[in-house]
């Protein structure tokens, strides 16, 4: 057939495809489309239309980039409505048959765009998705529209049009053409293609080859894949263009063996083209004769390498070699060869159809054209996408992307897979050209972007990459081979913890050495990884090494457990889980003790940090590590425990400021030590916050009596009513014959509210309130109060304010609800006592009558720009004032410290109202006198200031001993050391996060009762058994 | 080698020129009949090439493609590319492994299932990807894969 008839019958069948007479359904069907069920989904929309006998036209397309979506599905219906439909299941696939086929429905609900020119209300039409938006498409211009089986399709489209017009060109004219397009080589390197041809071109030879490296190999790079799988003609047909341009009559696509629907594929169209006469002797009735065979490469990344690539074609190992001799003159069989990636040939037949000058628009500088992106990784739209080069990576990341799921931070955006860098959050601002990201250390690649963010671990990810190409070394050359194990050595120690400070250097030059030595691309790029993550992630790699932290949570040896590490007195949580599994109630808590004075406190009111990193939160709850702490405790009071008093070995005697956790803490570790240590507080009972900032219905007063005296028992004296500034000096100490002194004072002021008419009698502090009601002096509210702030001291104003018998309670908030810092299981009991939370608003000014209070004054606010610590700025809304009446307010909008009892004592304090310390060694400006919990942190929490009383102590006692006073770091691992308790099949049915038992609402108020009870022993050893001991190997 | 294989390895042969260059297609086309690579096919295959059976081990062996055990009679692949890496793909490897009892690169001992790791299957968006007998699966978790293989057996 002659190509204008071929073109004619193409023009027929294409217009009989778009014609709709019928429905006509289209089912994105390449890779990635079948596993995530595209078959099966045809076979049941097949089923569903037989069993409603409707005729319809069902056909396979390739796929359109939207990978986040898949399975598609098009169906398009005779009225012209053509409606794309995303994540479609078997069932769904029936419905639409039902609704939208027959009915007419379109069930914008399950749609993902519209196509064409007819619009739909309520779905976006196509070019109008975000991923979509900026594209251009040249190399994906038939993906997912054509049936990639159908070579009519291809043609319809002016396929061949481009070879037709090179075949009316001199093969000088059509390298010309390419040269001036500025096309440079997509497969990574770059080099411009109409040079490159140039040189095969000039070599004269009786035989010459040309070849598609179709050995995409790059982890996290498929757009090779897509294009062969979706428009395989695209490809032959610029090989045949390139064939043409040098003089070769036989071609080779050499692709991966991973890949077997693109080789059906490919080995369909070529058939089809040697049917057409694309292929074969005098193609197009010119005189040009040109074949092509497929060969399969065989699980080798190495062969991507040209010289390795011919190698393997050869049948030999896939072993590089050096050049010159460049492949265009002695290349495969020693024979001039020209090798382009499938990008690039899918780009040459459309600069040919429609010009250099066409092409050359797009792009920037010295980068022509568009570039393909397979997104990968964590971001939300994960799939492919063409742009013009010189887009900015953010906008790529950001706006196609559409950012990173779960409302995490983008840490890094890896490009050019294992040859290429990363780049961190702070360079996204980079176009997306070769310059521009060879200079900043990356470099373009195949297109593979995949986006990390603050779960993955640099030290890990350049790990990773090293592991990988060390692997595929083909061995040959020296520097690759022993280079990359010398450098995968360093790196597996640094992730063990084991790393030297000198390591890094060590890496920067052994990487430079094995890239300047290298035989072939593999070993020249394969330290990129690792110098670029060193160049923009070194304080990660330096903790790593010196202090064995991988914030991360990956390295497995310093992480053995996420809810360990992340604890910041680091519990032996899965050891403890472990031992309630099994029934060791006993063993459990002794294990809890070992780091952890405070079980039945921390157990109820620890902010439990380790839940947020559970890995059973990733996809179902958190397993319950808080309420099994406490579990374990509650069971160890009902049995009794009575502890040792400690001996005391030393005559050094220690001074301790604060009977808060932190006093307490640091009280008794040095207690075990050996010292003598006399805790002083200023209020008339012991506990600081634990007293008089949380209420007995959160925190009962018998435990924290029992918990108290346990500290006493080992030998801890508490003297209560003594005031520091005031009954005793922090010289006087000293005098006294203390030799060391631990200032743990808290943060027991209250932050001013500064709004006019604050002063008046009927505004109190939340601080206050709570203290006076724990000391047992009630206050007399009104019966409307309102609750100025959004923390802890908030909530249980507002809390303990309805148990007192307001009946109208309800707090305000300036912030957002997902912004509030009390925790989410507070926040639902708040509403179950009926107090409402007025979010985004806050007050103005007191209004009073003759001195009588009457209400407030608050303004609507709404979320503005981010401020220095990330958080969106509340801003007000200019006019939206409106009064509140209600007889008392209560203000809670954070606390600091009182340092005036240490003023003048050498003591430093910061603007913030903490006091200065070594952040190493917890230690003051005064030789002897050491610091922490919240007057160090500003208001933290329970544990935090646990782990700065164990601290202190480990601290006092070096300072005590005369040893160099130093912080120790350790990798975190557990004791557990028995496998995981297996589950019954029954067991399994019931898993999952127990609710708490509590209180009624209704038994609540008028009551400082415990609302939460506790589990049971059944709940307690269930959901002990669904920790999934990360520990664990 | 029992003459089922003979012949199949023959049929092989016959489908391609008597030239180095068809060497690796050879040993792909072998592999897909036979299972693996024995060492009698070499054998054949090196009479009928003209090339050293020592030769052809050291082209064959070059590539993770080829074996010569026989397999599992289910070959479980789990992608440890970048993308899979990033979204678990250690913690499918390490469900499986600890499952069927063995590593990467080796067969059950009642030859039910072989596993392998891959470097990229390039179907990134869906990672982590596993395949198992050709059939692409993504979005894999650990308990999902367990099933999978508990399903087969």
């Amino acid at each position: 057939m002659k190509f204008e008839e071929v073109q004619q019958q193409s023009k027929r069948e294409w217009e009989a495809f778009n014609r709709f007479d019928h429905p006509r359904i289209l089912i994105g069907a390449a890779t990635c489309g079948r596993a995530s069920g595209a078959l099966s989904v045809r076979a049941a929309i097949e089923k569903e239309l037989a069993a409603r006998s409707i005729t319809a036209d069902v056909y396979e397309t390739g796929c359109c980039g939207t990978c986040y979506a898949e399975p598609v599905v098009e169906i398009g219906l005779p009225d012209g409505r053509r409606i794309m439909y995303r994540d479609v299941t078997e069932e769904t696939a029936a419905e639409l048959i039902k609704d939208f086929v027959k009915d007419g429905n379109p069930r914008s609900d399950l749609a993902l765009a519209t196509l064409g020119d007819i619009t739909v209300d309520g779905i976006p039409s196509i070019s109008d998705l975000p991923m979509m938006q900026g594209q251009v498409r040249i190399v994906l211009r038939n993906a997912g529209i054509i049936d990639p089986t159908n070579v009519y399709h291809y043609v319809a489209r002016d396929g061949y049009t481009g070879l037709s017009k090179a075949l009316g060109m001199t093969p000088e004219e059509v390298i010309e053409e390419i040269t001036d397009s500025g096309l440079r080589g997509r497969g990574g390197a770059g080099f411009p293609t109409g040079v490159k041809w140039g040189f095969a071109r000039k070599s004269q030879s009786d035989e010459k080859y040309v070849i598609c490296n179709a050995d995409e190999g790059d982890p996290g790079a498929f757009m090779d894949r897509s294009v062969l799988e979706s428009d395989p003609h695209s490809i032959l047909e610029g090989l045949a263009i390139t064939a043409y341009a040098i003089g070769a009559a036989t071609g080779y696509v050499y692709i991966r063996a991973e890949y077997p629907l693109a080789v059906e594929r490919l080995r369909t169209a070529i058939k089809q083209m040697e049917e057409l006469g694309f292929l074969g002797d005098d193609i197009m009735g010119s005189k040009f004769s040109f074949n092509i065979k497929i060969k399969q490469g065989a699980g080798a990344f190495v062969c991507g390498e040209e010289t390795a690539l011919m190698a393997s074609i050869e049948g030999r190992r896939g072993m590089p070699r050096s050049r010159p001799p460049f492949p265009a003159i002695s290349g495969l069989h020693e024979k001039p060869t020209n090798i382009n990636n499938v990008e690039t040939l899918a780009n040459v037949s459309e600069i040919l159809s429609k010009g250099a000058k066409w092409f050359a628009q797009y792009g920037t500088g010295k980068s022509q054209g568009t570039k393909t992106f397979a997104l990968a990784g964590k971001i939300n739209r994960t799939g492919l996408i063409e742009v013009p080069m010189g887009v900015k990576l953010k906008d790529v990341i950001f706006k196609s992307g559409g950012g990173v799921p779960d409302g995490k931070r983008c840490k890094a955006v890896r490009t050019g897979g294992p040859s290429g860098g990363c780049l961190p959050a702070d360079r996204l601002d980079l176009h997306v050209d070769y310059e521009d990201l060879a200079k900043a250390g990356s470099i373009m690649g195949s297109g593979g972007m995949i986006v990390l963010d603050e779960e993955s671990c640099m030290v890990d990810m350049a790990k990773y990459f090293l592991d990988f190409t060390h692997g595929e070394s083909c061995g040959k050359c020296t520097p690759c081979r022993m280079g990359s194990q010398h450098l995968l050595r360093i790196l597996t120690d640094i992730s063990k913890g084991k790393g030297s400070p000198e390591d890094l250097d060590a890496l920067k030059i052994l990487g430079e050495t094995i890239k300047a030595g290298s035989l072939c691309g593999l070993g020249q790029t394969m330290p990129n990884p690792v110098l670029s993550m060193i160049r923009y992630f070194r304080p990660e790699f330096e903790r790593h090494v010196a202090r064995k932290e991988c914030d991360a949570l990956v390295c497995k040896a310093l992480v053995s457990s996420a809810c360990q590490y992340t604890c910041p007195i680091h519990q032996d949580v899965p050891c403890y889980i472990d031992y309630i599994a099994r029934g060791e109630f006993d063993k459990a808590i002794e294990v809890i003790r070992r780091e952890n004075p405070f079980p039945g406190i921390c157990g109820r009111v620890c902010p439990h940090p380790c839940e947020g990193k559970c890995e059973a939160g990733k996809d179902g709850d958190p397993i319950a590590i808080r309420d099994l702490k406490r579990f374990a405790a509650d069971y160890e009071l009902e049995n009794g425990k009575n502890p040792e008093r400690a001996e005391v070995k030393y005559d050094e005697k220690v001074a301790v400021i604060g009977s808060g956790p932190a006093g307490l803490t640091a009280a008794y570790y040095l207690t075990l030590k050996g010292y003598a240590c006399t805790v002083f507080e200023a209020l008339p009972m012991a506990g600081g916050m634990l007293r008089v900032g949380i209420p007995g219905y959160r925190l009962p007063r018998e435990i924290l009596e029992q918990e108290i005296e346990y500290i006493e028992k080992t030998g801890v004296e508490i003297r209560t009513g003594v005031k520091l500034g005031k009954d005793v000096t922090l010289e006087a100490l000293f005098t006294q014959g203390y030799n060391a002194v631990f200032l743990a004072i808290g943060a027991h002021k209250p932050l001013d509210l500064n709004i006019p008419g604050s002063e008046n009698p009927a505004v109190i502090t939340g601080v206050s309130f709570l203290k006076d009601l724990s000391l047992g002096k009630e206050t007399k509210l009104g019966r409307k109060v309102a609750v100025i702030g959004g923390g802890n001291v908030a909530v249980d104003s507002a809390r303990s304010a309805v148990r007192l018998g307001c009946d109208d309670v309800f707090i305000v908030y300036r912030r957002s609800r997902e912004e509030m810092p009390a925790l989410p299981e507070e926040l639902d009991q708040v509403e179950e006592e009926n107090i409402r939370i007025e979010f985004l608003t806050s007050p103005v000014r007191v209004l009073d009558k003759k001195g009588k209070f009457k209400g407030i004054e608050c303004i609507r606010m709404e979320l503005g720009e981010p401020d220095d610590s990330g958080r969106r700025r509340p801003v007000p809304i200019d006019g939206s004032n409106f009064v509140i009446e209600c007889d008392n307010m209560i203000s809670a909008i954070g606390q600091t410290s009182d340092l005036a009892p240490i003023e003048d004592s050498g003591v430093a304090g910061t603007k913030w109202g903490t006091i200065v310390v070594d952040e190493e060694i917890l230690l003051t400006e005064k030789q002897g006198v050491f610091a922490g919990g919240d007057v160090v942190s500003g208001p933290a929490n329970v544990v935090t200031a646990i782990s700065h009383g164990k601290w202190a102590a480990t601290s006092i006692d070096q300072f005590l001993r005369g040893r160099e006073m130093l912080k120790e770091f350790k990798a975190v691992g557990s004791a557990a050391s028995t496998e995981p308790t297996e589950l019954t099949d029954e067991e399994i049915e019931k898993l999952g996060r127990p609710e708490m038992p509590c209180l009624q609402p209704k038994e609540r108020t008028r009551s400082f009762s415990e609302v939460e009870l506790g589990f049971t022993k059944e709940m307690a050893i269930l959901e002990a058994k669904r920790c999934l001991r990360c520990d664990y190997e | 080698m029992d003459p089922e294989q003979n012949r199949d390895v023959r049929e092989v042969l016959e489908k391609h020129e008597r030239h180095r260059d068809n060497l690796i297609p050879i040993l792909q086309e072998v592999q897909k009949k036979l299972g693996f690579i024995s060492e009698e096919a070499i054998g054949v295959v090196s009479g009928h090439l003209d090339i050293s059976e020592n030769d052809i081990y050291g082209v064959a062996t070059f590539y993770t493609q080829f074996r010569f055990t026989r397999p599992g009679d289910h070959i479980v692949r789990i992608c440890r590319g970048t993308a899979c890496h990033v979204r678990g793909g250690k913690r499918i490897m390490n469900e499986v492994t600890k499952y069927l009892g063995i590593a990467p690169g080796e067969t059950t001992q009642d030859h039910k299932f072989g596993l392998e790791s891959v470097a990229c299957f390039g179907s990134c968006a869906l990672s982590p990807v596993v395949v198992m007998d050709d059939k692409v699966y993504g979005r894999m978790t650990p308990q999902r894969v367990k099933k999978l293989l508990k399903d087969i057996e």
